[in-house]
Protein backbone atom coordinates (compact mmCIF):
# COMPACT_ATOMS: atom_id res chain seq x y z
CA UNK A 1 0.00 0.00 0.00
CA UNK A 2 1.31 3.49 -1.19
CA UNK A 3 -1.63 5.91 -0.44
CA UNK A 4 -2.59 5.99 3.56
CA UNK A 5 -5.07 7.86 5.36
CA UNK A 6 -3.44 10.10 7.90
CA UNK A 7 -5.15 8.16 11.11
CA UNK A 8 -5.13 11.10 13.49
CA UNK A 9 -7.87 12.59 11.42
CA UNK A 10 -11.17 11.45 12.70
CA UNK A 11 -13.42 10.96 9.57
CA UNK A 12 -16.73 9.74 10.53
CA UNK A 13 -18.61 6.78 8.98
CA UNK A 14 -17.24 5.31 5.86
CA UNK A 15 -19.33 5.19 2.48
CA UNK A 16 -18.68 3.03 0.04
CA UNK A 17 -17.99 3.55 -3.93
CA UNK A 18 -17.59 1.40 -6.76
CA UNK A 19 -14.70 1.72 -8.87
CA UNK A 20 -14.84 -0.85 -11.88
CA UNK A 21 -17.43 -2.77 -10.37
CA UNK A 22 -15.59 -3.20 -6.63
CA UNK A 23 -16.73 -1.10 -3.58
CA UNK A 24 -14.28 0.73 -2.16
CA UNK A 25 -14.11 2.67 1.03
CA UNK A 26 -14.25 6.47 1.35
CA UNK A 27 -15.63 8.87 3.38
CA UNK A 28 -17.69 12.38 3.33
CA UNK A 29 -15.91 15.23 1.85
CA UNK A 30 -13.32 12.78 -0.13
CA UNK A 31 -11.85 13.39 -3.87
CA UNK A 32 -12.49 10.50 -5.75
CA UNK A 33 -8.80 10.58 -6.25
CA UNK A 34 -7.91 10.16 -2.68
CA UNK A 35 -10.49 7.22 -1.91
CA UNK A 36 -8.75 5.29 -5.33
CA UNK A 37 -5.43 5.69 -4.32
CA UNK A 38 -6.38 5.13 -0.47
CA UNK A 39 -7.69 1.65 -1.27
CA UNK A 40 -4.45 1.04 -3.26
CA UNK A 41 -4.84 2.00 -6.97
CA UNK A 42 -2.65 4.11 -8.54
CA UNK A 43 -2.98 3.59 -12.04
CA UNK A 44 -6.53 5.70 -12.87
CA UNK A 45 -6.53 4.96 -16.15
CA UNK A 46 -4.69 3.94 -19.89
CA UNK A 47 -3.61 6.38 -22.50
CA UNK A 48 -5.29 6.12 -26.02
CA UNK A 49 -2.60 6.39 -27.85
CA UNK A 50 0.44 4.68 -26.17
CA UNK A 51 -1.61 2.70 -23.54
CA UNK A 52 0.32 3.91 -20.52
CA UNK A 53 -0.73 4.01 -17.24
CA UNK A 54 -1.57 7.15 -15.47
CA UNK A 55 -2.33 8.49 -11.70
CA UNK A 56 -2.72 11.49 -10.05
CA UNK A 57 -0.29 14.34 -10.90
CA UNK A 58 -0.99 17.49 -10.31
CA UNK A 59 -3.59 17.42 -8.01
CA UNK A 60 -5.05 21.14 -8.65
CA UNK A 61 -7.31 19.78 -11.54
CA UNK A 62 -5.11 21.62 -14.87
CA UNK A 63 -3.31 18.03 -15.96
CA UNK A 64 -6.45 16.19 -17.04
CA UNK A 65 -4.39 13.15 -16.11
CA UNK A 66 -6.68 11.56 -12.96
CA UNK A 67 -9.93 11.73 -15.59
CA UNK A 68 -11.75 8.74 -15.39
CA UNK A 69 -15.99 8.37 -15.83
CA UNK A 70 -18.10 8.78 -12.93
CA UNK A 71 -21.95 8.11 -12.97
CA UNK A 72 -21.55 7.98 -16.81
CA UNK A 73 -20.12 11.74 -17.46
CA UNK A 74 -16.73 10.50 -19.63
CA UNK A 75 -12.87 12.32 -18.45
CA UNK A 76 -14.16 13.84 -15.03
CA UNK A 77 -11.02 14.93 -13.35
CA UNK A 78 -11.12 12.92 -10.06
CA UNK A 79 -9.25 15.19 -7.71
CA UNK A 80 -11.58 17.80 -8.33
CA UNK A 81 -14.70 15.86 -7.74
CA UNK A 82 -16.19 14.61 -4.23
CA UNK A 83 -17.63 11.35 -3.65
CA UNK A 84 -20.82 11.00 -3.37
CA UNK A 85 -22.66 7.55 -1.94
CA UNK A 86 -23.30 4.97 -4.75
CA UNK A 87 -21.29 6.92 -7.13
CA UNK A 88 -20.30 4.92 -9.76
CA UNK A 89 -16.85 5.37 -11.15
CA UNK A 90 -15.38 3.37 -14.59
CA UNK A 91 -12.06 3.62 -15.47
CA UNK A 92 -10.87 4.52 -18.72
CA UNK B 1 -27.31 31.40 -27.64
CA UNK B 2 -26.86 33.08 -24.41
CA UNK B 3 -29.31 34.19 -22.08
CA UNK B 4 -29.50 37.29 -20.09
CA UNK B 5 -26.67 37.40 -17.54
CA UNK B 6 -26.97 38.03 -14.08
CA UNK B 7 -25.69 41.29 -12.51
CA UNK B 8 -22.81 42.28 -10.17
CA UNK B 9 -20.16 45.01 -9.12
CA UNK B 10 -17.43 43.62 -9.43
CA UNK B 11 -16.71 39.92 -10.21
CA UNK B 12 -13.75 38.31 -9.16
CA UNK B 13 -11.98 34.79 -10.58
CA UNK B 14 -10.20 32.82 -7.66
CA UNK B 15 -11.37 32.73 -4.57
CA UNK B 16 -7.83 31.97 -3.74
CA UNK B 17 -5.73 35.13 -0.87
CA UNK B 18 -5.51 37.41 -3.55
CA UNK B 19 -9.28 36.71 -4.85
CA UNK B 20 -10.94 36.38 -1.30
CA UNK B 21 -8.45 39.36 -0.21
CA UNK B 22 -10.30 41.61 -3.24
CA UNK B 23 -14.24 40.46 -2.28
CA UNK B 24 -13.51 41.46 1.60
CA UNK B 25 -12.38 44.83 0.70
CA UNK B 26 -15.05 45.34 -1.95
CA UNK B 27 -17.29 44.43 0.12
CA UNK B 28 -16.64 46.48 2.85
CA UNK B 29 -16.85 49.37 0.92
CA UNK B 30 -20.10 48.79 -0.20
CA UNK B 31 -19.73 46.87 -3.32
CA UNK B 32 -21.92 43.74 -4.52
CA UNK B 33 -19.27 41.64 -5.18
CA UNK B 34 -19.54 38.09 -6.86
CA UNK B 35 -16.56 35.32 -6.26
CA UNK B 36 -15.91 32.16 -8.95
CA UNK B 37 -13.88 29.46 -7.73
CA UNK B 38 -13.56 26.06 -9.89
CA UNK B 39 -13.00 24.40 -6.61
CA UNK B 40 -15.56 22.92 -4.11
CA UNK B 41 -14.09 25.48 -1.90
CA UNK B 42 -12.39 29.25 -1.18
CA UNK B 43 -8.97 28.93 -0.07
CA UNK B 44 -6.67 28.71 -3.16
CA UNK B 45 -3.64 26.84 -2.75
CA UNK B 46 -2.32 28.37 -0.19
CA UNK B 47 -5.13 28.48 2.07
CA UNK B 48 -6.60 25.27 0.78
CA UNK B 49 -9.12 23.79 3.25
CA UNK B 50 -9.63 20.13 4.46
CA UNK B 51 -12.36 18.64 2.72
CA UNK B 52 -12.98 16.62 5.59
CA UNK B 53 -15.08 17.26 8.76
CA UNK B 54 -11.68 16.74 10.67
CA UNK B 55 -10.96 19.40 13.26
CA UNK B 56 -7.39 21.40 12.58
CA UNK B 57 -5.56 20.07 15.41
CA UNK B 58 -5.89 16.44 14.09
CA UNK B 59 -3.66 17.74 10.95
CA UNK B 60 0.02 17.51 11.73
CA UNK B 61 1.26 20.91 12.79
CA UNK B 62 2.36 22.66 10.05
CA UNK B 63 -0.66 21.95 8.31
CA UNK B 64 -2.93 22.82 11.22
CA UNK B 65 -1.45 26.30 11.52
CA UNK B 66 -2.10 27.10 7.80
CA UNK B 67 -5.54 25.77 7.69
CA UNK B 68 -6.34 28.15 11.08
CA UNK B 69 -4.76 30.96 9.59
CA UNK B 70 -6.79 30.33 6.00
CA UNK B 71 -9.94 29.88 7.97
CA UNK B 72 -9.55 33.27 9.99
CA UNK B 73 -9.30 34.98 6.43
CA UNK B 74 -12.04 33.26 5.14
CA UNK B 75 -14.76 33.51 7.76
CA UNK B 76 -15.06 37.17 6.26
CA UNK B 77 -16.50 35.73 3.40
CA UNK B 78 -19.70 35.76 5.19
CA UNK B 79 -19.99 39.46 4.09
CA UNK B 80 -23.88 39.85 3.05
CA UNK B 81 -22.34 41.29 0.00
CA UNK B 82 -20.45 38.67 -1.25
CA UNK B 83 -21.74 36.54 -3.01
CA UNK B 84 -19.42 32.93 -3.34
CA UNK B 85 -20.22 30.46 -6.27
CA UNK B 86 -18.32 27.26 -5.67
CA UNK B 87 -17.57 24.45 -7.89
CA UNK B 88 -17.72 27.82 -11.06
CA UNK B 89 -15.17 27.82 -13.38
CA UNK B 90 -15.01 30.85 -15.50
CA UNK B 91 -14.41 29.26 -19.18
CA UNK B 92 -14.69 32.29 -21.34
CA UNK B 93 -14.66 36.52 -21.20
CA UNK B 94 -16.10 39.07 -23.48
CA UNK B 95 -13.92 42.14 -22.67
CA UNK B 96 -16.19 44.31 -24.21
CA UNK B 97 -19.57 43.38 -22.68
CA UNK B 98 -17.13 42.63 -19.27
CA UNK B 99 -19.56 39.10 -19.27
CA UNK B 100 -18.31 35.81 -18.20
CA UNK B 101 -19.19 32.84 -18.79
CA UNK B 102 -19.35 30.30 -16.11
CA UNK B 103 -19.80 26.94 -15.80
CA UNK B 104 -21.06 25.30 -12.48
CA UNK B 105 -23.21 23.25 -10.35
CA UNK B 106 -26.34 25.17 -12.21
CA UNK B 107 -24.82 24.63 -15.75
CA UNK B 108 -23.95 27.09 -18.32
CA UNK B 109 -24.44 31.05 -16.74
CA UNK B 110 -23.13 34.02 -17.23
CA UNK B 111 -22.16 37.40 -15.74
CA UNK B 112 -21.96 40.68 -16.32
CA UNK B 113 -19.66 43.24 -13.92
CA UNK B 114 -19.05 46.86 -13.48
CA UNK B 115 -15.71 45.75 -12.42
CA UNK B 116 -13.84 41.88 -13.31
CA UNK B 117 -10.57 41.09 -10.96
CA UNK B 118 -8.79 38.18 -12.60
CA UNK B 119 -6.78 36.30 -9.68
CA UNK B 120 -5.97 32.80 -10.84
CA UNK B 121 -3.34 31.84 -9.21
CA UNK B 122 -0.14 29.96 -10.50
CA UNK B 123 0.65 26.00 -11.75
CA UNK B 124 3.98 24.28 -10.65
CA UNK B 125 6.92 23.82 -13.41
CA UNK B 126 8.02 20.45 -13.84
CA UNK B 127 10.25 18.85 -16.22
CA UNK B 128 10.19 15.78 -18.02
CA UNK B 129 12.42 13.09 -17.80
CA UNK B 130 11.76 8.70 -18.45
CA UNK B 131 9.02 7.35 -16.51
CA UNK B 132 8.23 10.60 -15.61
CA UNK B 133 4.23 10.00 -16.81
CA UNK B 134 4.17 6.68 -14.12
CA UNK B 135 1.67 6.73 -11.37
CA UNK B 136 4.10 7.57 -8.65
CA UNK B 137 5.32 10.94 -10.16
CA UNK B 138 3.71 14.09 -8.97
CA UNK B 139 3.99 17.56 -8.20
CA UNK B 140 5.09 18.73 -4.77
CA UNK B 141 2.10 20.78 -4.44
CA UNK B 142 -0.34 18.07 -5.17
CA UNK B 143 1.35 15.52 -2.76
CA UNK B 144 1.06 19.22 -0.72
CA UNK B 145 -2.78 19.26 -1.08
CA UNK B 146 -3.74 15.91 -0.75
CA UNK B 147 -2.41 15.98 2.69
CA UNK B 148 -3.93 19.29 3.64
CA UNK B 149 -7.10 19.00 1.87
CA UNK B 150 -7.83 14.87 1.84
CA UNK B 151 -5.77 14.31 5.19
CA UNK B 152 -3.70 11.25 2.67
CA UNK B 153 -0.33 10.86 2.62
CA UNK B 154 0.72 10.16 -0.81
CA UNK B 155 3.58 7.31 -0.28
CA UNK B 156 5.65 5.92 2.38
CA UNK B 157 9.19 7.13 0.99
CA UNK B 158 9.33 9.86 -0.82
CA UNK B 159 11.92 11.98 -3.20
CA UNK B 160 11.36 15.40 -3.96
CA UNK B 161 13.44 17.03 -6.90
CA UNK B 162 13.13 20.65 -8.29
CA UNK B 163 14.43 24.14 -6.94
CA UNK B 164 13.37 26.72 -4.79
CA UNK B 165 11.45 27.15 -1.09
CA UNK B 166 8.52 24.62 -1.31
CA UNK B 167 10.88 21.29 -1.70
CA UNK B 168 11.40 22.31 2.28
CA UNK B 169 8.33 23.30 3.46
CA UNK B 170 6.50 20.37 2.16
CA UNK B 171 9.16 17.94 3.03
CA UNK B 172 8.52 19.12 6.65
CA UNK B 173 4.78 18.99 6.55
CA UNK B 174 5.65 15.44 4.42
CA UNK B 175 7.87 14.66 7.82
CA UNK B 176 5.19 15.67 9.95
CA UNK B 177 2.47 13.31 8.36
CA UNK B 178 5.24 10.61 9.11
CA UNK B 179 6.33 10.03 4.97
CA UNK B 180 9.43 9.49 4.98
CA UNK B 181 11.76 11.54 2.75
CA UNK B 182 14.57 9.83 1.27
CA UNK B 183 16.02 12.93 0.11
CA UNK B 184 15.33 16.71 -1.45
CA UNK B 185 16.79 17.16 -4.77
CA UNK B 186 17.83 21.23 -4.98
CA UNK B 187 18.84 22.02 -8.75
CA UNK B 188 21.05 24.67 -8.04
CA UNK B 189 24.54 24.41 -6.93
CA UNK B 190 25.76 25.13 -3.28
CA UNK B 191 27.78 27.62 -4.64
CA UNK B 192 25.33 29.01 -6.86
CA UNK B 193 23.15 29.30 -3.70
CA UNK B 194 25.52 30.93 -1.18
CA UNK B 195 26.55 33.60 -3.99
CA UNK B 196 23.13 34.70 -4.59
CA UNK B 197 21.99 34.02 -0.74
CA UNK B 198 22.76 37.68 0.64
CA UNK B 199 20.45 39.05 -1.70
CA UNK B 200 17.71 37.82 0.69
CA UNK B 201 19.38 40.22 2.77
CA UNK B 202 16.93 42.70 4.62
CA UNK B 203 14.21 40.24 4.14
CA UNK B 204 14.41 38.56 7.19
CA UNK B 205 11.20 37.03 7.18
CA UNK B 206 12.01 35.05 4.05
CA UNK B 207 15.35 34.03 5.35
CA UNK B 208 14.21 33.07 8.51
CA UNK B 209 11.31 30.66 7.14
CA UNK B 210 13.49 29.07 4.69
CA UNK B 211 16.67 28.61 7.19
CA UNK B 212 13.73 27.01 10.05
CA UNK B 213 13.28 24.59 7.55
CA UNK B 214 16.47 23.39 6.59
CA UNK B 215 17.42 23.15 10.17
CA UNK B 216 14.95 20.66 10.84
CA UNK B 217 15.30 18.62 7.68
CA UNK B 218 19.14 18.59 8.85
CA UNK B 219 18.14 17.41 12.60
CA UNK B 220 16.23 14.88 10.71
CA UNK B 221 18.91 13.71 8.84
CA UNK B 222 16.85 13.92 5.63
CA UNK B 223 19.94 14.24 2.61
CA UNK B 224 19.66 17.47 0.87
CA UNK B 225 21.17 17.63 -2.32
CA UNK B 226 22.63 20.43 -3.84
CA UNK B 227 23.09 20.19 -7.91
CA UNK B 228 21.15 17.39 -8.20
CA UNK B 229 18.33 16.31 -10.10
CA UNK B 230 16.06 13.56 -11.40
CA UNK B 231 16.60 11.34 -13.94
CA UNK B 232 14.77 8.62 -14.13
CA UNK B 233 11.42 7.25 -12.24
CA UNK B 234 11.46 3.13 -12.71
CA UNK B 235 9.25 0.62 -12.39
CA UNK B 236 7.18 -1.60 -14.40
CA UNK B 237 3.66 0.39 -14.68
CA UNK B 238 4.06 2.25 -10.88
CA UNK B 239 7.23 4.42 -9.65
CA UNK B 240 9.11 1.65 -6.92
CA UNK B 241 12.59 3.43 -7.45
CA UNK B 242 14.56 6.76 -9.07
CA UNK B 243 17.59 7.51 -10.94
CA UNK B 244 19.20 10.77 -9.56
CA UNK B 245 21.83 12.79 -11.41
CA UNK B 246 24.29 15.41 -10.31
CA UNK B 247 23.88 18.41 -12.95
CA UNK B 248 26.37 21.63 -13.78
CA UNK B 249 25.80 25.28 -13.32
CA UNK B 250 23.68 25.18 -16.74
CA UNK B 251 21.23 21.78 -15.59
CA UNK B 252 23.22 19.57 -18.13
CA UNK B 253 23.34 16.23 -15.77
CA UNK B 254 26.78 15.06 -15.54
CA UNK B 255 27.01 11.44 -17.23
CA UNK B 256 28.23 8.54 -14.89
CA UNK B 257 26.86 10.51 -11.89
CA UNK B 258 23.80 8.41 -11.67
CA UNK B 259 22.78 6.93 -8.36
CA UNK B 260 19.55 4.81 -8.05
CA UNK B 261 17.59 5.54 -4.87
CA UNK B 262 14.26 3.02 -3.17
CA UNK B 263 11.24 5.38 -3.04
CA UNK B 264 7.43 4.74 -4.28
CA UNK B 265 6.43 8.69 -5.12
CA UNK B 266 8.35 10.90 -6.69
CA UNK B 267 7.21 14.75 -6.25
CA UNK B 268 8.42 17.58 -8.47
CA UNK B 269 8.15 21.52 -8.32
CA UNK B 270 10.00 23.47 -10.33
CA UNK B 271 8.61 27.12 -9.27
CA UNK B 272 5.30 27.79 -10.70
CA UNK B 273 3.76 29.81 -13.97
CA UNK B 274 1.24 32.38 -13.75
CA UNK B 275 -2.46 31.40 -14.73
CA UNK B 276 -3.32 33.58 -17.22
CA UNK B 277 -4.45 31.70 -19.96
CA UNK B 278 -8.35 34.40 -19.06
CA UNK B 279 -6.68 37.35 -18.64
CA UNK B 280 -5.42 36.17 -22.28
CA UNK B 281 -8.35 35.85 -23.51
CA UNK B 282 -9.72 39.09 -22.39
CA UNK B 283 -6.76 40.38 -24.31
CA UNK B 284 -4.75 41.60 -21.40
CA UNK B 285 -1.19 42.05 -22.57
CA UNK B 286 1.63 40.20 -20.99
CA UNK B 287 4.90 40.69 -19.72
CA UNK B 288 8.06 38.58 -19.54
CA UNK B 289 9.08 37.87 -15.48
CA UNK B 290 12.73 38.12 -15.55
CA UNK B 291 12.58 37.40 -11.89
CA UNK B 292 10.71 34.03 -12.38
CA UNK B 293 11.60 33.16 -16.27
CA UNK B 294 7.90 33.51 -16.88
CA UNK B 295 5.17 35.41 -18.33
CA UNK B 296 2.34 37.06 -16.35
CA UNK B 297 -0.10 39.74 -17.06
CA UNK B 298 0.95 42.96 -17.39
CA UNK B 299 -0.56 45.88 -14.89
CA UNK B 300 -0.11 49.79 -14.46
CA UNK B 301 0.57 50.64 -10.30
CA UNK B 302 -3.69 50.59 -9.62
CA UNK B 303 -3.30 46.86 -10.80
CA UNK B 304 -5.03 47.68 -13.93
CA UNK B 305 -4.43 45.46 -17.17
CA UNK B 306 -4.58 46.74 -20.79
CA UNK B 307 -8.42 46.17 -20.65
CA UNK B 308 -10.74 48.50 -19.76
CA UNK B 309 -11.72 47.83 -16.48
CA UNK B 310 -9.88 44.28 -15.93
CA UNK B 311 -7.57 44.15 -12.86
CA UNK B 312 -4.99 41.22 -12.12
CA UNK B 313 -3.75 40.38 -8.36
CA UNK B 314 -1.46 37.47 -7.08
CA UNK B 315 0.27 34.99 -8.83
CA UNK B 316 -1.43 36.26 -12.44
CA UNK B 317 0.01 39.69 -12.02
CA UNK B 318 3.71 37.49 -11.52
CA UNK B 319 4.57 34.55 -9.00
CA UNK B 320 4.92 36.52 -5.61
CA UNK B 321 3.46 34.04 -3.07
CA UNK B 322 0.90 34.52 -0.39
CA UNK B 323 1.71 37.89 0.81
CA UNK B 324 2.09 39.15 -2.15
CA UNK B 325 -1.28 37.93 -3.08
CA UNK B 326 -3.06 39.47 -0.29
CA UNK B 327 -1.64 42.52 -0.59
CA UNK B 328 -2.98 42.89 -4.44
CA UNK B 329 -6.23 41.50 -3.73
CA UNK B 330 -7.04 44.22 -1.38
CA UNK B 331 -5.24 46.91 -3.68
CA UNK B 332 -7.55 45.87 -6.63
CA UNK B 333 -10.50 45.63 -4.46
CA UNK B 334 -10.04 49.15 -2.68
CA UNK B 335 -9.56 50.61 -6.67
CA UNK B 336 -12.13 48.74 -8.33
CA UNK B 337 -14.70 49.45 -5.21
CA UNK B 338 -13.50 53.63 -5.28
CA UNK B 339 -14.25 53.44 -9.30
CA UNK B 340 -17.42 52.57 -8.63
CA UNK B 341 -18.12 55.20 -5.99
CA UNK B 342 -18.00 53.13 -2.67
CA UNK B 343 -15.42 54.24 -0.13
CA UNK B 344 -12.62 51.43 1.07
CA UNK B 345 -12.12 51.05 4.18
CA UNK B 346 -8.02 50.47 3.80
CA UNK B 347 -5.40 53.66 3.28
CA UNK B 348 -4.55 52.65 -0.25
CA UNK B 349 -1.04 54.21 -0.33
CA UNK B 350 -0.11 52.78 2.54
CA UNK B 351 -0.94 49.34 0.78
CA UNK B 352 0.71 50.08 -2.64
CA UNK B 353 3.77 50.87 -0.72
CA UNK B 354 3.54 47.46 0.97
CA UNK B 355 2.87 45.57 -1.80
CA UNK B 356 6.14 47.11 -3.54
CA UNK B 357 8.17 45.87 -1.14
CA UNK B 358 6.79 42.67 -0.91
CA UNK B 359 7.12 42.46 -4.35
CA UNK B 360 10.63 43.40 -3.94
CA UNK B 361 11.56 40.87 -1.41
CA UNK B 362 10.27 37.75 -3.23
CA UNK B 363 12.11 38.88 -6.85
CA UNK B 364 14.70 38.64 -4.89
CA UNK B 365 14.14 35.21 -4.20
CA UNK B 366 13.09 34.10 -7.54
CA UNK B 367 16.29 34.96 -9.00
CA UNK B 368 17.62 32.23 -6.48
CA UNK B 369 16.38 29.08 -8.18
CA UNK B 370 16.12 30.05 -12.10
CA UNK B 371 14.88 26.90 -13.90
CA UNK B 372 17.56 25.79 -16.35
CA UNK B 373 16.97 24.35 -19.86
CA UNK B 374 20.11 22.31 -19.70
CA UNK B 375 17.59 20.23 -18.04
CA UNK B 376 16.48 19.21 -21.81
CA UNK B 377 19.38 16.96 -22.53
CA UNK B 378 18.41 14.78 -20.18
CA UNK B 379 15.22 13.96 -22.22
CA UNK B 380 15.77 10.89 -24.05
CA UNK B 381 13.97 11.10 -27.72
CA UNK B 382 11.22 8.17 -26.56
CA UNK B 383 10.46 10.48 -23.41
CA UNK B 384 6.73 11.83 -23.74
CA UNK B 385 6.47 15.75 -23.50
CA UNK B 386 3.19 16.07 -24.10
CA UNK B 387 1.62 14.12 -21.72
CA UNK B 388 -2.08 14.48 -23.35
CA UNK B 389 -1.14 13.91 -26.53
CA UNK B 390 2.44 11.58 -25.91
CA UNK B 391 4.08 13.67 -28.09
CA UNK B 392 7.93 12.50 -27.85
CA UNK B 393 10.81 15.04 -27.20
CA UNK B 394 12.20 13.27 -30.38
CA UNK B 395 8.93 14.74 -32.51
CA UNK B 396 9.61 18.10 -31.15
CA UNK B 397 13.14 17.82 -31.59
CA UNK B 398 12.52 16.84 -35.49
CA UNK B 399 9.86 20.10 -35.85
CA UNK B 400 12.47 22.55 -34.71
CA UNK B 401 15.63 20.61 -36.82
CA UNK B 402 12.84 21.43 -39.57
CA UNK B 403 12.83 25.32 -37.96
CA UNK B 404 10.36 25.88 -35.58
CA UNK B 405 10.66 28.63 -33.55
CA UNK B 406 7.96 29.22 -31.74
CA UNK B 407 5.56 26.86 -29.64
CA UNK B 408 2.39 27.77 -31.57
CA UNK B 409 3.78 26.43 -34.61
CA UNK B 410 4.88 23.16 -33.03
CA UNK B 411 1.15 23.01 -32.85
CA UNK B 412 -0.04 21.63 -36.05
CA UNK B 413 3.69 19.72 -36.79
CA UNK B 414 3.06 17.58 -33.34
CA UNK B 415 -0.32 18.28 -32.26
CA UNK B 416 1.60 19.47 -28.59
CA UNK B 417 -0.78 21.51 -26.68
CA UNK B 418 -3.70 20.46 -27.96
CA UNK B 419 -5.11 18.22 -25.54
CA UNK B 420 -7.23 18.63 -22.61
CA UNK B 421 -4.64 20.85 -20.38
CA UNK B 422 -4.42 23.01 -23.20
CA UNK B 423 -0.59 23.26 -22.80
CA UNK B 424 -0.45 23.89 -19.47
CA UNK B 425 1.64 21.60 -18.44
CA UNK B 426 3.80 20.99 -21.76
CA UNK B 427 4.06 25.01 -22.53
CA UNK B 428 6.94 25.52 -20.17
CA UNK B 429 8.81 22.53 -20.41
CA UNK B 430 8.53 23.36 -24.80
CA UNK B 431 9.54 26.78 -23.87
CA UNK B 432 12.83 25.42 -22.44
CA UNK B 433 13.22 22.72 -25.20
CA UNK B 434 13.23 25.55 -28.05
CA UNK B 435 15.79 27.77 -25.82
CA UNK B 436 17.98 24.87 -25.13
CA UNK B 437 17.98 23.65 -28.92
CA UNK B 438 17.98 27.11 -30.68
CA UNK B 439 19.66 29.29 -28.54
CA UNK B 440 17.16 31.97 -28.42
CA UNK B 441 16.29 33.15 -24.47
CA UNK B 442 12.57 31.85 -23.38
CA UNK B 443 11.37 35.80 -23.33
CA UNK B 444 11.56 35.78 -26.94
CA UNK B 445 9.48 32.71 -27.10
CA UNK B 446 5.98 33.58 -27.14
CA UNK B 447 3.32 31.03 -24.88
CA UNK B 448 0.54 29.11 -26.44
CA UNK B 449 -2.42 31.14 -27.40
CA UNK B 450 -5.36 31.13 -24.69
CA UNK B 451 -8.73 30.24 -26.69
CA UNK B 452 -12.00 29.76 -24.60
CA UNK B 453 -13.23 27.61 -23.30
CA UNK B 454 -10.03 27.64 -21.32
CA UNK B 455 -10.98 23.78 -19.81
CA UNK B 456 -13.23 21.34 -20.92
CA UNK B 457 -16.98 22.25 -20.72
CA UNK B 458 -19.86 20.36 -21.63
CA UNK B 459 -20.79 20.93 -25.64
CA UNK B 460 -24.17 22.71 -24.87
CA UNK B 461 -22.69 24.67 -22.48
CA UNK B 462 -20.50 26.81 -25.30
CA UNK B 463 -23.63 26.57 -27.55
CA UNK B 464 -22.77 23.80 -29.81
CA UNK B 465 -23.48 19.96 -30.91
CA UNK B 466 -25.88 18.48 -28.75
CA UNK B 467 -27.09 17.69 -25.32
CA UNK B 468 -25.60 14.80 -24.33
CA UNK B 469 -23.28 16.35 -21.65
CA UNK B 470 -19.67 14.51 -22.68
CA UNK B 471 -17.15 16.57 -21.21
CA UNK B 472 -14.85 16.22 -24.61
CA UNK B 473 -12.32 18.21 -25.52
CA UNK B 474 -11.08 17.31 -29.12
CA UNK B 475 -14.96 17.88 -30.42
CA UNK B 476 -14.69 21.64 -29.42
CA UNK B 477 -15.78 23.75 -32.19
CA UNK B 478 -12.88 26.47 -33.05
CA UNK B 479 -10.16 24.46 -31.84
CA UNK B 480 -7.81 22.34 -33.83
CA UNK B 481 -8.04 19.77 -35.88
CA UNK B 482 -10.12 17.16 -35.22
CA UNK B 483 -8.14 13.73 -33.48
CA UNK B 484 -7.55 11.23 -36.53
C1 LIG C 1 -0.30 23.20 -5.67
C2 LIG C 1 0.27 24.46 -5.07
C3 LIG C 1 0.80 24.46 -3.76
C4 LIG C 1 1.31 25.63 -3.20
N1 LIG C 1 1.82 25.61 -1.94
C5 LIG C 1 2.35 26.76 -1.43
C6 LIG C 1 2.89 26.79 -0.12
O1 LIG C 1 2.92 25.79 0.58
N2 LIG C 1 3.43 27.97 0.33
C7 LIG C 1 3.43 29.12 -0.42
O2 LIG C 1 3.89 30.19 0.03
N3 LIG C 1 2.90 29.11 -1.63
C8 LIG C 1 2.39 27.97 -2.16
N4 LIG C 1 1.90 27.98 -3.42
C9 LIG C 1 1.95 29.25 -4.16
C10 LIG C 1 0.58 29.86 -4.08
O3 LIG C 1 0.09 29.92 -5.39
C11 LIG C 1 0.50 31.24 -3.44
O4 LIG C 1 1.22 31.37 -2.28
C12 LIG C 1 -0.94 31.70 -3.14
O5 LIG C 1 -1.84 30.64 -2.99
C13 LIG C 1 -1.33 32.61 -4.25
O6 LIG C 1 -2.60 33.11 -4.10
P1 LIG C 1 -3.52 33.49 -5.34
O7 LIG C 1 -4.78 34.00 -4.75
O8 LIG C 1 -2.76 34.38 -6.25
O9 LIG C 1 -3.75 32.15 -6.14
P2 LIG C 1 -4.36 30.73 -5.71
O10 LIG C 1 -4.26 30.48 -4.27
O11 LIG C 1 -3.75 29.74 -6.63
O12 LIG C 1 -5.90 30.86 -6.08
C14 LIG C 1 -6.38 30.91 -7.38
C15 LIG C 1 -7.77 30.32 -7.39
O13 LIG C 1 -8.38 30.63 -8.64
C16 LIG C 1 -9.17 29.57 -9.06
N5 LIG C 1 -9.33 29.70 -10.51
C17 LIG C 1 -8.35 29.89 -11.43
N6 LIG C 1 -8.85 30.00 -12.65
C18 LIG C 1 -10.20 29.89 -12.53
C19 LIG C 1 -11.28 29.93 -13.46
N7 LIG C 1 -11.06 30.13 -14.76
N8 LIG C 1 -12.53 29.76 -12.99
C20 LIG C 1 -12.75 29.56 -11.66
N9 LIG C 1 -11.78 29.54 -10.74
C21 LIG C 1 -10.51 29.69 -11.17
C22 LIG C 1 -8.43 28.34 -8.60
O14 LIG C 1 -9.31 27.24 -8.45
C23 LIG C 1 -7.83 28.81 -7.28
O15 LIG C 1 -8.62 28.45 -6.18
C24 LIG C 1 1.34 26.81 -3.97
C25 LIG C 1 0.81 26.79 -5.26
C26 LIG C 1 0.30 25.65 -5.83
C27 LIG C 1 -0.20 25.69 -7.24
Amino acid sequence: MTATRYKKIERGKPISIMVNGEAIEAFHGESIAAAMLASGRRAFRHTVKGKQARGFFCGMGMCFDCIATVDGVPHVRTCMTEVSPDCVVELE
Amino acid sequence: MFEKPEQTDIAIIGAGPAGVAAAVTAAHAGAQVTLLDESPRAGGQYYKQPALDAKDKQFPPTVAENIRKGRELLSDLQHSNINFQHSTLVWNVLPEERILNLYGPQGAQNLQAKRIIIAAGAYERVTPFTGWTKPGVTTVGGAQLLLKSQGLKIGQRLLLAGTGPLLQLAAVQFMEAGMEVAAILELQSRKEFLLKAPKLWGHWDKLGQGMANQKRLLEAGIPFKFGYTVAEATGDEEVNGAVIMKVNGKGIPVLGSEETIEVDTICLNYGFAPAVELARVAGCTMVFDKYFGSFAIETNENLETSVNAFFVAGETRGIGGVEVALLEGKLAGAIAGSQLGFTPKVDESNLRKEQQQARKAVAALGTMFPLKSGLCKLVKDEVPVCRCEEVTAGEVRRAIEMGVTQLNQLKPWTRVGMGRCQGRICGGILNQMLADETGVSISEIQPFTSRAPIKPVPMESVGGGDDSGEFTWEDHVGYGAART
